[in-house]
């Protein structure tokens, strides 16, 4: 019998054990997503900053990075990435004005990344605002399932419709800064 | 060792003592090793005020009474190549671009960059000395600029251009420029090999503005804070002799590496200054890295993309569009995202990019070219020009390419590409009048050959050695980045690259012994435990 | 040399014998590791790294070869491995039938003795056909770029060589499945194990 429970508990434990591990491993995936774009890194950008601007819900871009950058000033090469950033004061505020969730101000503003990888193909990065908005109770939950709604909206891009031009930020710019553009969180 | 560290020192210097000098680069400020040993402000033939470009030549030949003639037996005077091999005779004159297509008939724009004055037709004198353009290279003040529709020369007094778009250009002060020349930099040969095709980057994808003040990243040696070669560093020349051309390549030279000033077959190639072996290995190594040089050129790994800048560069070129007006009929220029051009009326739709991924072939420096008048067949992608070598080949090796597709008219009758006349400002310019009949008329009397009357599109391509940009040696592309399964070598032919390569009978037999052995055992194995646990029962 | 004495058991290897032993056992499982990740069959460390390490691991264990070979021959030990056809048709039988019925071992091991008949074969056939098969293939494929200074490379393609030492790696693979699963054969699943960490074997008498 007790040799049993102890056979029992150890099948649990490694049920357990293998179950944890198997989320380690697929974390990454949850909280952060990879897809391809058709069009170069720059039209991608372009494209993805005319949505937000158009995606209404107090969207707007507050900034533009290059994190590359720095690494050139190295003498380091790497393929280009664009970091867009994005904010809406309609979900920034409640929870800004919240004490128990303001720290999550550390994920502000949203960001898309737009990269090339070795295969010479473009891809988009973004993360997965509805997976941590459900760790954080109604109020945050709530706020990220609009947010994963509109960011959706943000990657949908019509090879119909004509390239628009990328939104640089007004100032700056240099170095993988942001530079001064408006409707920063 | 010592001399570079020194040279990079007084880089830094220079650039530390002299921030104004940097914020608007000027030659004559940079390094003192620039500085001719003439003041050329002080020769009374310079003194005066120039009213065009063959009196400034007239006056340099005064003194440098040899210059004019070796001007006259290179490529940048003569645009013409004749292959040694074959006989056939190319060059700029000559060949087909997937650009711009021809030159002929559309002199005056092209011999913005011929290195002479008042080329606009046949009818040019090669001979007449005052006719070389000595300042396009030697011009040490970054002013002198010639226009496309001058023929060659530069711009005499102030004008609108691009025609049509209100922006103004002044006049060249000639006479500063004739008292400031200098060896040329990188902004000379620039202003042409930087421009290509009539923008920014637009052809070669290795060559842009950028390299005008290259960071290291982007090429170790043109640094501008850092080695700071200039293009004849590599590019020496003698007699106005520049070493180093598409139409002569070397494209595996062999050997140790030749100081300069050695009798030398190729100076502008890697292996010039660098040899055949130049990676210092351990033994754990075992001279793996050297013996790539057997197969690959130094380029293939040492510029990891092309267009590893902004300005980017031109990936293809539809003519078939042209011609294709806006919605209220007048002509249209629409750009892409980064504000590059991506369709215009008089020449059609465009792509772009920057941070390219060769395409990766064989080449023996060899390219073989279509000329006016060689037949094609317009059922397949036309090659304008076609690197020759294949494996091997011992002087062949794998090397980077650019490779620029588009359309290009061509006669379905006769079976050639056609000349066109795009340039200038008469009813039958392409870019004046957009009637391709007229255009394409024009263009072949000109060129001297029929055409049927009749006219289609076919799709072309451009292969362009990639060989400048070279990144610092710890950029260069990674092992995996070829020995893995997304190779950029698959598809390259007569290579076996181990993580790319398999037998896939051999994996198949390999791993199904081990998938068996595997069986075996824990079959084997299962069987003693079902039957010791029978027997502990039993007993118990 | 005084060999030491412990009643009830004997002294089957000696400490250099486990030291190479378990040396050779740890190289050959990294060597199989890195060997794979070359051959393109998953990523872990990286191509060039993978490579690295298998070299590395290589000249290791061709130096530990060196001293073992100076070893086998100054202790005499090397006649362990002389085959024989005694008693092989007994194992066979015991391995396909009498393990499971608890018939006794057909071989009783001594230190003159060490292994078993088909041990002896399987020994013999790693010694004089996988070990060629990999180490001709492998050093060849090390020194490829010396290949031009010898004409190697008129007769010979680096594919061939790299499918001959893929073929000795599945090989290996095999032996290591089979050699790892025959240590549990002994009297206890880890008796075989226990004997070659400490060099002392039980002597079967009771069993």
């Amino acid at each position: 019998m007790r040799k049993l429970i102890a056979g029992i508990l150890i099948g649990l434990a490694a049920g357990i054990a293998l179950a944890v591990g198997a989320l380690w491993q697929l974390a990454g995936g949850l909280v952060f997503e990879e897809r391809e774009s058709p069009f170069t890194v720059e039209e991608t950008v372009a494209r993805i900053q005319h949505n937000v601007e158009a995606a209404g819900n107090g969207w707007s871009l507050s900034g533009l990075r290059y994190p590359t950058r720095p690494l050139e000033a190295e003498g380091i090469n790497a393929l280009p990435v664009m970091l867009i950033e994005a904010c809406s004061t309609k979900y920034s505020g409640p929870i800004l004005k919240d004490d128990k969730v303001r720290f999550l101000s550390l994920l502000m503003p949203c960001k898309v990344g737009v990269y090339k990888k070795n295969d010479g193909k473009v891809y988009i990065g973004i993360m997965n605002a509805g997976l941590i908005g459900g760790l954080f109770g109604p109020l945050v939950g709530e706020t990220m399932r609009h947010v994963v709604k509109d960011q959706e909206s943000f990657l949908v891009m019509d090879p119909a419709k004509p390239a628009p031009p990328l939104i640089l930020p007004k100032s700056g710019g240099e170095a993988g800064a942001a530079g001064g553009a408006a409707g920063g969180c | 060792m010592k001399l570079k560290r020194i040279m990079i020192a007084a880089g830094l210097l220079a650039a530390l003592c002299a921030p104004a000098a940097q914020a608007t680069p000027t030659l004559g400020d940079k390094l003192p090793a620039r500085k001719s040993t003439a003041d050329h402000g002080k020769f009374k033939e310079l003194q005066r005020d120039f009213k065009s470009g063959p009196e400034v030549t007239k006056a340099c030949l005064e003194c440098h009474n040899d210059a004019a003639e070796q001007v006259m037996h290179t490529k940048h005077w003569t645009w013409e190549v004749v292959d040694p091999k074959s006989g056939r005779k190319l060059g700029k004159k000559n060949i087909i671009n997937n650009f711009c297509t021809s030159t002929i008939s559309n002199e005056k724009d092209c011999m913005a960059c011929h290195a002479g004055y008042g080329w606009q037709d046949k009818s040019f004198d090669f001979a007449k000395q005052e006719n070389v353009d000595c300042l396009i290279c030697h011009d040490g003040t970054g002013t002198y600029r010639k226009l496309p529709g001058d023929a060659g020369h530069p711009i005499y007094e102030r004008k609108e251009f691009p025609h049509g778009s209100g922006k103004l250009v002044e006049a060249t002060d000639l006479k500063k420029v004739a008292q400031n020349v200098a060896l040329p930099s990188r902004a000379n040969c620039g202003s042409c090999h930087f421009f290509g095709a009539g923008g920014d980057g637009t052809k070669h994808g290795d060559l842009d503005s950028s390299l005008r003040n290259p960071a290291k990243y982007l090429d170790v040696h043109m640094d501008a804070k850092g080695l700071d070669f200039t293009c004849v560093s590599c590019h020496k020349t003698s007699a106005h002799q520049v070493a180093g051309s598409r139409y002569d390549l070397s494209a595996a030279r062999t050997g140790p590496a030749r100081p300069r000033g050695k009798a030398d077959d190729n100076p502008a190639s890697c292996q010039s200054c660098h040899g055949d072996k130049p990676h210092k290995e351990s033994l754990l190594h075992a001279e793996r890295l050297n013996a790539h040089t057997e197969t690959l050129a130094c380029q293939t790994c040492h510029i990891p993309e092309y267009a590893r800048n902004g300005i980017g560069t031109e990936q293809s070129w539809d003519w078939s569009t042209a011609t294709k007006m806006g919605p209220d009929g007048k002509p249209l220029f629409v750009k892409d995202s980064a504000g590059r051009r991506a369709f215009d009326s008089k020449k059609g739709d465009f792509a772009w990019d920057s941070w390219l991924i060769p395409e990766y072939r064989w080449f023996n420096g060899k390219l073989s070219y279509k000329t006016v008048g060689d037949t094609i067949d317009p059922a397949r992608t036309v090659e304008i020009n076609h690197p020759e070598g294949g494996p091997r080949e011992p002087g062949a090796r794998i090397w980077p390419f650019k490779v620029h597709r588009g359309k290009q008219a061509y006669d379905p009758e006769h079976k050639y590409l056609l000349v066109a006349h795009t340039a200038g400002e008469d009813h039958a310019a392409l870019w004046h009048n957009f009637d391709w009949p007229k255009a394409i008329e024009a263009g072949m009397r000109t060129a001297g050959l029929p055409w049927s009357g009749k006219y289609g599109f076919v799709a072309t391509e451009m292969s362009w050695p990639i060989t400048h940009m070279v990144a610092p040696k710890s950029e260069a592309v990674g092992c995996a980045q070829c020995h893995g399964a997304e190779s950029r070598l698959k598809g390259v032919a007569g290579v076996w690259l181990p993580g790319l390569h398999k037998n896939d009978w051999l994996d198949l037999a390999g791993w199904s012994a081990a998938l068996l052995a595997l069986l075996g055992v824990l079959i084997h194995g299962s069987v003693r435990i079902c039957v010791l646990c029978r027997k502990t029962r039993k007993a118990s | 040399m005084n060999t030491p004495v412990r009643p009830g058991h004997i002294y089957l290897y000696k400490r250099y014998e486990r030291f190479w032993h378990w040396s050779q056992a740890a190289l050959i499982i990294f060597m199989l590791i890195t060997g794979f990740e070359v051959h393109g069959s998953y990523e872990n460390f990286g191509f060039r790294r993978a490579v690295e390490y298998h070299t590395l691991a290589a000249w290791t264990l061709l130096t530990l070869w060196a001293f073992t070979i100076f070893w086998q021959f100054t202790t005499g030990e090397w006649r362990q491995y002389i085959p024989t056809y005694k008693k092989v048709g007994a194992m066979v039988h015991y391995y396909a039938y009498g393990i499971f019925t608890g018939a006794p071992h057909p071989f009783q091991k001594t230190a003159r003795k060490k292994h078993n008949p088909l041990q002896r074969l399987a020994y013999l056939a790693l010694l004089s056909l996988v070990s060629p098969i990999i180490w001709g293939s492998g050093l060849f494929y090390l020194f490829y770029a010396y290949w031009k200074d010898f004409g190697i490379d008129r007769w010979l393609t680096l594919e061939a060589v790299a499918l001959t030492h893929t073929a000795g790696a599945f090989m290996m693979l095999v032996f290591f499945i089979a050699h790892v699963y025959l240590t549990t054969t002994g009297h206890t699943p880890l008796a075989h194990i226990k004997t070659m960490i400490t060099g002392w074997e039980e002597e079967e008498t009771q069993h």
